[in-house]
């Protein structure tokens, strides 16, 4: 396992206020990285400051064995970055744009274009204006353009995001295949059932690292809480019931039953007791998901 | 209507909300405003008027002190003819006057000498004024003065034109007002295409986000700036060309004797506002931006650089205005090439003007890119 990001307590400040707060992280080869957290929390920043957009304002960083700040350079073509927001020319075509985007890098030949443009199924657009594409086919173009140069290493600001289940689906796929060639993807995302398909992640909450691992670490590292699920729809009375509880933590509403994130210190009597007052729901213990840790994360920093 | 109010007040807190915006929307305005409020007088004053006076008589000293008086001219003397005429061509004089050496003895004879008056044809608004004031040279109050009482003579008959002026166009003596216009309007033609293309296309890779991934690539910054000017360098260049030709074919506008001092300054000229059109996408997030700052360097140039109306007319406190503007040494450098067939020698100063303003524009340009994509 070699470190393809190893980054050591990397700061970004906007206007004095830092949006990466001392974050350190270690991503291997081969894997894909997931970096979690809420909006704002400084995923984009992280991710703009590993591709180089952006300079780091403290801490060091090394991406594919190079000084992120001395050989920014050397990193460069060996990185592939797809923006958020669709970085593609609109005037142009699909087939243009992922011209330009070889270009720009080593040139690759027209067939492996065409190659690239069939696995993300864009093939029957090549002549269109990549304006006039749909969000999921400017996203998969964005991608395409992105791998043009075949990088070792390919960040992937919120791939995913406003994209139907099913190109979500086939875009992983691809994520899959890329990691079994020995490609490294660092991915942020804010879908939890997106941070399940990752190898490993990293919660971000206002720009610090609140927890690191594979997510059965992570849902096993939590501990100290307990989650009840309640067989209840929404009841408002019910929810300020339960939040005038100093142990219970945070409340999520899923249809007809409420998870409950509380302190472990709480019987799952009192809780009963509580939920009595206002309906006669019944409780259960559940074993906590990725959601309810990430929740109770983010949630316990906001409160300090 | 509530919505459309909604709306109007959404929009105006976005206005609010960007500093840039309100200065292109208040200053630029305010600015323009005053500039042309000031500047912008038809009727020419402090024309510089080159004489000769052979005569050096109290009747030369008479004409010369009635032109001082009509407040339009400036005169200082030169040495012969010849000088008038190179002064003129070279720019340091609009006009000229020459009173020649039996000017006061023909006078005396009752023989209607003649005095010559030259004037710059290349500004036909100047050469149509003079027309008007030549009556004012020689009306009834100048002619009046026109004697001299012999104490011995009884009874002296003067002319009811004392003596004739010969006003002479120089450069353009059909007072063509396109010749007058064309070379000037060649460089406002290049100066739109160059500043509004070139400034608008960096801003639109922000605007499309594009330039962040071009910041990941491999591309220096050095390649990138290259890469985004060079298609308006050619296109600004092949535009100059085009547009001489048109001119040409269309206007019977005279080509220079040396194609190289073509050449040079529209490189120069092409360089500076190429350079300056980056500056502008630096300063702008959005095209409408770029557009609006391009217009402002767009509208003073037209007015206040000597294609309208010349610089010497202007106030005083205006004139530098018209120095800091590359287009002012456009107008003077084409107009001297195309229409006077100045000399290069003459020219020089304004190339190195020009020339000087590619080279700031270029640091600019290169200071700001660091700062942006740094």
């Amino acid at each position: 396992m070699t470190g393809i990001i190893e980054t050591e307590g990397v700061t970004k400040r906007f206007a004095g206020v830092p949006a990466v707060d001392g974050v350190s992280l270690s991503v291997s080869s081969g894997e894909i990285f997931g970096l979690l957290g809420p909006n704002a929390a400084g995923k984009s920043t992280m991710i703009r400051l590993l591709a180089g957009i952006l300079n780091i304002d403290g801490g060091s960083a090394r991406v594919l064995g190079h000084d992120l700040v001395i050989e920014r350079e050397k990193i460069k073509s060996e990185i592939g970055y797809v923006a958020q927001s669709f970085a593609l020319y609109p005037e142009l075509t699909v087939a243009e744009n992922l011209e330009f985007y070889s270009a720009i890098y080593t040139p690759i030949s027209r067939e492996k274009q065409q190659l690239l443009l069939k696995q993300f199924g864009l093939q029957r657009f090549a002549a269109q204006r990549a304006g006039l594409l749909s969000g999921g086919y400017k996203r998969r173009l964005s991608i395409a353009c992105a791998l043009a140069h075949d990088p070792q290493l390919i960040f992937l600001d919120e791939p995913t995001a406003g994209i139907d289940p099913v190109t979500r689906r086939e875009l992983w796929e691809r994520f899959y295949e890329l990691a079994a060639l020995g490609k490294t993807l660092f991915v942020t995302t804010h879908y939890m059932e997106e941070a399940e398909r990752c190898n490993r992640l990293a919660f971000l909450h206002r720009g610090r690292v609140v927890a690191e691992g594979t997510l059965a670490t992570i849902i096993s590292s939590f501990t100290g809480h307990s989650v009840y699920s309640v067989a209840s729809a929404h009841n408002a009375a019910l929810a300020a019931g339960l939040l005038a509880m100093p142990e219970v933590l945070l409340l999520n509403q899923f249809g007809d039953r409420l998870r409950v994130i509380t302190d472990s210190s709480l019987t799952p009597e009192s809780l009963q007791r509580v939920v009595r007052r206002h309906c006669d729901a019944a409780i259960e213990l559940v074993e906590p998901d990725i959601e309810d840790v990430f929740m109770a994360l983010t949630h316990e920093r906001g409160r300090k | 209507m509530r919505h459309v109010l909604a709306l109007m007040k959404k929009e105006f807190l976005q206005l609010q909300r960007d500093p840039r915006l309100i200065g292109y929307i208040i200053m630029a305005p305010v600015v323009l405003l005053i500039l042309f409020g000031l500047a912008l007088k038809l009727e020419p004053e402090n024309v510089k008027m080159a004489y000769v006076d052979r005569d050096q008589s109290m009747f030369s000293e008479l004409i010369k002190t009635n032109i001082w008086n009509e407040g339009y001219f400036q005169l200082y003397e030169v040495a012969d003819e010849a000088a008038i005429i190179r002064d003129i061509r070279d720019g340091r004089a609009r006009a000229g006057l020459y009173i020649d050496g039996n000017f006061s003895a023909e006078l005396t004879d009752n023989k209607q000498p003649t005095v010559h008056m030259y004037v710059d044809g290349t500004m036909p608004s100047l050469a149509t004024a003079m027309d008007n004031k030549k009556a004012a040279i020689t009306d009834d109050k100048v002619s009046s003065q026109m004697y001299f009482l012999e104490p011995d003579s009884e009874n002296i008959t003067i002319a009811p034109e004392p003596f004739l002026l010969d006003m002479q166009i120089l450069f353009n003596p059909e007072k063509r007002e396109t010749w007058f216009f064309l070379p000037g309007v060649i460089g406002v033609l290049i100066m739109q295409v160059a500043l509004i293309l070139t400034g608008t296309a960096i801003v639109r890779e922000k605007e499309n986000n594009t330039l962040e991934q071009l910041i990941v690539s491999p591309i220096t910054r050095i390649e990138f700036i290259l890469g985004k000017i060079l298609p308006y360098v050619l296109i600004a260049f092949a535009d100059f060309y085009f547009i001489l030709a048109l001119g040409w074919l269309l206007f019977d506008l005279p080509m220079p004797a040396s194609h190289m001092s073509l050449f040079g300054l529209g490189l120069v000229y092409v360089s500076g506002l190429i350079a300056l059109g980056l500056v502008i996408s630096t300063l702008s997030q959005t095209q409408q931006q770029a557009i609006f700052l391009s217009i402002f360097v767009l509208i003073p140039s037209i007015l206040l650089s000597g294609f309208i109306f010349p610089i010497e007319a202007m106030p005083t406190y205006i004139q530098p205005v018209a120095y800091l503007l590359p287009f002012t040494y456009f107008v003077e450098i084409i107009r001297g090439l195309l229409i006077k067939g100045s000399d290069l020698a003459v020219l020089v100063p304004a190339y190195a003007a020009l020339a000087g303003f590619a080279a700031v524009f270029i640091a600019i340009s290169i200071i700001r890119f660091r700062k942006t994509l740094g």
